[in-house]
């Protein structure tokens, strides 16, 4: 049987087709200013990708902060539901789980069936987030992939406030404008979102190993700037950010 | 002031309040009230309301938990300043109400249930005072609050101290204090205090908390559909000492027990901490379709308790002493209700700038780990809306509902 999980982010769309619990294909797409465009952009390509046709798909289930904006799915269900169960079925033993994306951060604390047990999320603003790292390439004129690299050329470490992401800004800029190296600045970016995040893991408790799903996972500067304040090292999932579509289309497995 | 002037200004106040509140939002089919107690609260406050305006009303501003028996007993209004909020965070006039505020220097970062009833002031439509009485609790932001009501009005200003630790120093002191303050009152409107009022005022109280404490109780074993709000509504008003509040609660209490009986399917039920949104609250309305919400003040030790007939007053200052916001007293307390109630959820809502909450959260977190009880910290503004809208926090709403099934 095969279903559709399909993850409606602010800054990315991704859908997944899972035939018998296996990922049959993937595909990301920007989100852009019409997540539903998005949303049948990156479905359309699912099932060009594995040859299959709608009639095919069973089950939807939608998350992300666009799941209720889909018409053709069966059932919404959060992403930090998803990302509980999609982590697990790539990693078991993993209890504690960070997942950054584009506008909020949250650290989940899961059972040994993956079902999410505590979790929290990010406050009042977006500054721990993949929109802040955008913000931050964005005022140092780099691409939001250069960043990971630029940052582990930092020789001096710099602290930037983590209280809101245009107030981080404006001191970017600042730091810019006195011709302080870009390497320098990035760490210091990683090092702020890696404390918010470090600050929501201890909240929820850490146990175990911590693995890392969302988009930002990719980003080698901020899982760095995160294992030196853990002091141990993160489990980053492979395709992390499509695990919430995995998980959203294990969870129309088991309900179609 | 002369009688002449109050009269004029009530008048102009009475008209401002009318044209505020009736520049509502448009309503929800969820607005409309299902209990026959909710329909006979709004008409009890509707005269209260419309009673305090008049010119030769004698009004009192009160903050939250204030022992209105001693007002009641005075033979004056009380008009509980914060308690309105909610009904005016509807209006689409809000927005003006804080921008008067915000232009008097009151900064944004002051609660919201403090702003507004401040900016109802100085929109002129909140009923001028003969006095203001207040209390140190639950915050000290709203005794400042209050206190510069009693300010702008010139009028007398009284605030009630009111001791952290329950003992018998703590009672004796509360006791004097409150004994001044009948003093004062009655300086005020030159009479003496009557026993036999505050006598009347205390039985009539007790009568309407035995009808409010049973409907409680119910609720401990069955669903009752709009009774815990209900029950939050009647603990915000505050009416207990007067006369109508009897009903009120015994109605209440009666369509308690005709729903029990109906035996409402069980739903799972989460515990709402902190400053609760109006009753239409997208919010409330969201969770409400699926988990049964019950409010924890309402169902406080401190509101189930009788007063002592034979030492009101210093019944009444165990209440207050109660009422304070004492970490270990509300720790103990939370988890009596949860076992009672059968919580399986905790809400903790930060209500922007409530220091209170934010402090004493990590207490209701610890304790929810401790109990195994799922829980979900929200910062929130049900009163102003340039603080927070429901899409901001709808995402973890969910996602908590989710962890609840």
């Amino acid at each position: 049987m095969i279903t559709l999980g399909i993850d409606i982010g602010s800054l990315s769309t991704k859908s997944v087709l899972m035939e018998n619990d296996e990922v049959v294909a993937f595909d990301v797409v920007l989100t852009g200013g019409t997540n539903r465009k998005a949303a049948e952009t990156t479905f359309e390509n699912v099932l060009a990708a594995s040859g299959l046709t709608r009639g095919d798909v069973k089950f939807v289930v939608s998350t992300g902060y666009g799941r209720e904006n889909l018409p053709f799915a069966d059932k919404h269900v959060s992403e930090i539901t998803c990302h509980g169960i999609g982590m697990h079925l790539r990693n078991p033993d993993i209890r504690t789980i960070l997942e950054i994306g584009g506008q909020d951060s949250k650290a989940i604390r899961i059972d040994d069936g993956g079902r999410v047990e505590q979790f929290v999320m990010n406050d009042k603003c977006a500054a721990g987030c993949g929109r802040f790292l955008e913000v931050t390439a964005r005022a140092m004129g780099i691409g939001l992939s250069e960043l990971g690299e630029a940052s582990a050329l930092a020789r001096n470490p710099l602290r930037i406030s983590s209280t809101c992401a245009v107030f981080a800004e404006t001191e970017i800029v600042s730091l810019v404008a006195v011709g302080t190296p870009v390497p320098d600045i990035v760490r210091a970016v990683h090092d702020s979102i890696a404390q918010r995040a470090v600050v929501l893991l201890r909240q929820v408790g850490i146990s175990g190993p911590v693995g890392m799903s969302g988009g930002v996972a990719l980003n080698s500067g901020v899982v760095r700037a995160l294992e030196d304040k853990l002091q141990t090292s993160i489990y980053i999932v492979d395709n992390p950010q499509v695990r919430g579509a995995i998980g959203a289309a294990y969870i129309a497995q088991r309900l179609a | 002031m002369d009688f002449d002037s109050i009269a004029q200004q009530r008048a102009t106040q009475y008209e401002n309040m009318l044209r505020l509140i009736g520049r509502q939002r448009a309503p929800s089919e969820d607005a409309a009230p299902a209990l026959a107690a909710t329909r006979m609260r709004s008409v009890v406050n509707c005269d209260r309301i419309a009673e305090a305006y008049r010119a030769d009303a004698k009004v009192a501003y009160v903050s939250e938990q204030f022992p209105t028996e001693i007002v009641f007993a005075a033979g004056v209004l009380p008009w509980n300043i914060e308690s309105m909020s909610n009904m005016l965070a509807q209006s689409l006039d809000i927005d003006q109400v804080f921008r008067l505020t915000q232009e008097r220097e009151l900064s944004r970062d002051i609660c919201s249930f403090l702003r507004g009833p401040f900016g109802m002031m100085l929109a002129e439509c909140y009923p001028r005072p003969d006095f203001v009485l207040t209390n140190d609790q639950p915050c000290e932001g709203l005794l400042k609050t209050i206190f510069m009501s009693g300010k702008r009005y010139g009028v007398p200003t009284f605030a009630l101290h009111t001791p952290n630790l329950l003992d018998q120093d703590a009672l004796d002191y509360l006791v004097q204090q409150i004994e001044i303050m009948l003093t004062r009152i009655a300086g005020v409107f030159q009479s003496d205090p009557d026993p036999e009022f505050l006598r009347s005022s205390i039985v009539n109280s007790n009568r309407a908390r035995e009808y409010y404490r049973k409907a409680a109780l119910l609720l401990e074993r069955h669903a009752l559909p709009g009774v815990a709000r209900e029950l939050l509504e009647i603990f915000g008003m505050n009416y207990f000492g007067a006369a109508e509040n009897i009903d009120l609660c015994k109605t209440l209490y009666e369509e308690a027990v005709v729903l029990a009986k109906a035996e409402a399917p069980t739903r799972p039920r989460v515990m709402w901490i902190g400053q609760t949104p109006g009753e239409s609250d997208e919010l409330l309305r969201h969770l409400g379709r699926s988990v049964d919400v019950l409010y924890w003040a309402p169902l406080w030790e401190a509101n189930l308790m009788a007063l002592d007939e034979e030492q009101p007053l210093r019944s009444i200052a165990e209440r207050a002493i109660r009422y304070h916001w004492n970490a270990e007293r509300m720790e103990r307390d939370l988890d009596h209700i949860s076992d009672a109630y059968q919580v399986e959820g905790y809400i903790i809502a930060n209500t922007w700038g409530c220091r209170n909450m934010m402090a004493i959260g990590p207490t209701f977190r610890s304790l929810a780990a401790r109990k195994r009880i799922k829980n979900l910290t929200i910062s929130i503004d049900p009163v102003d809306r340039n603080n927070y809208a429901f899409p901001h926090i709808k995402n973890r709403v969910d996602a908590f509902l989710e962890t609840l099934q």
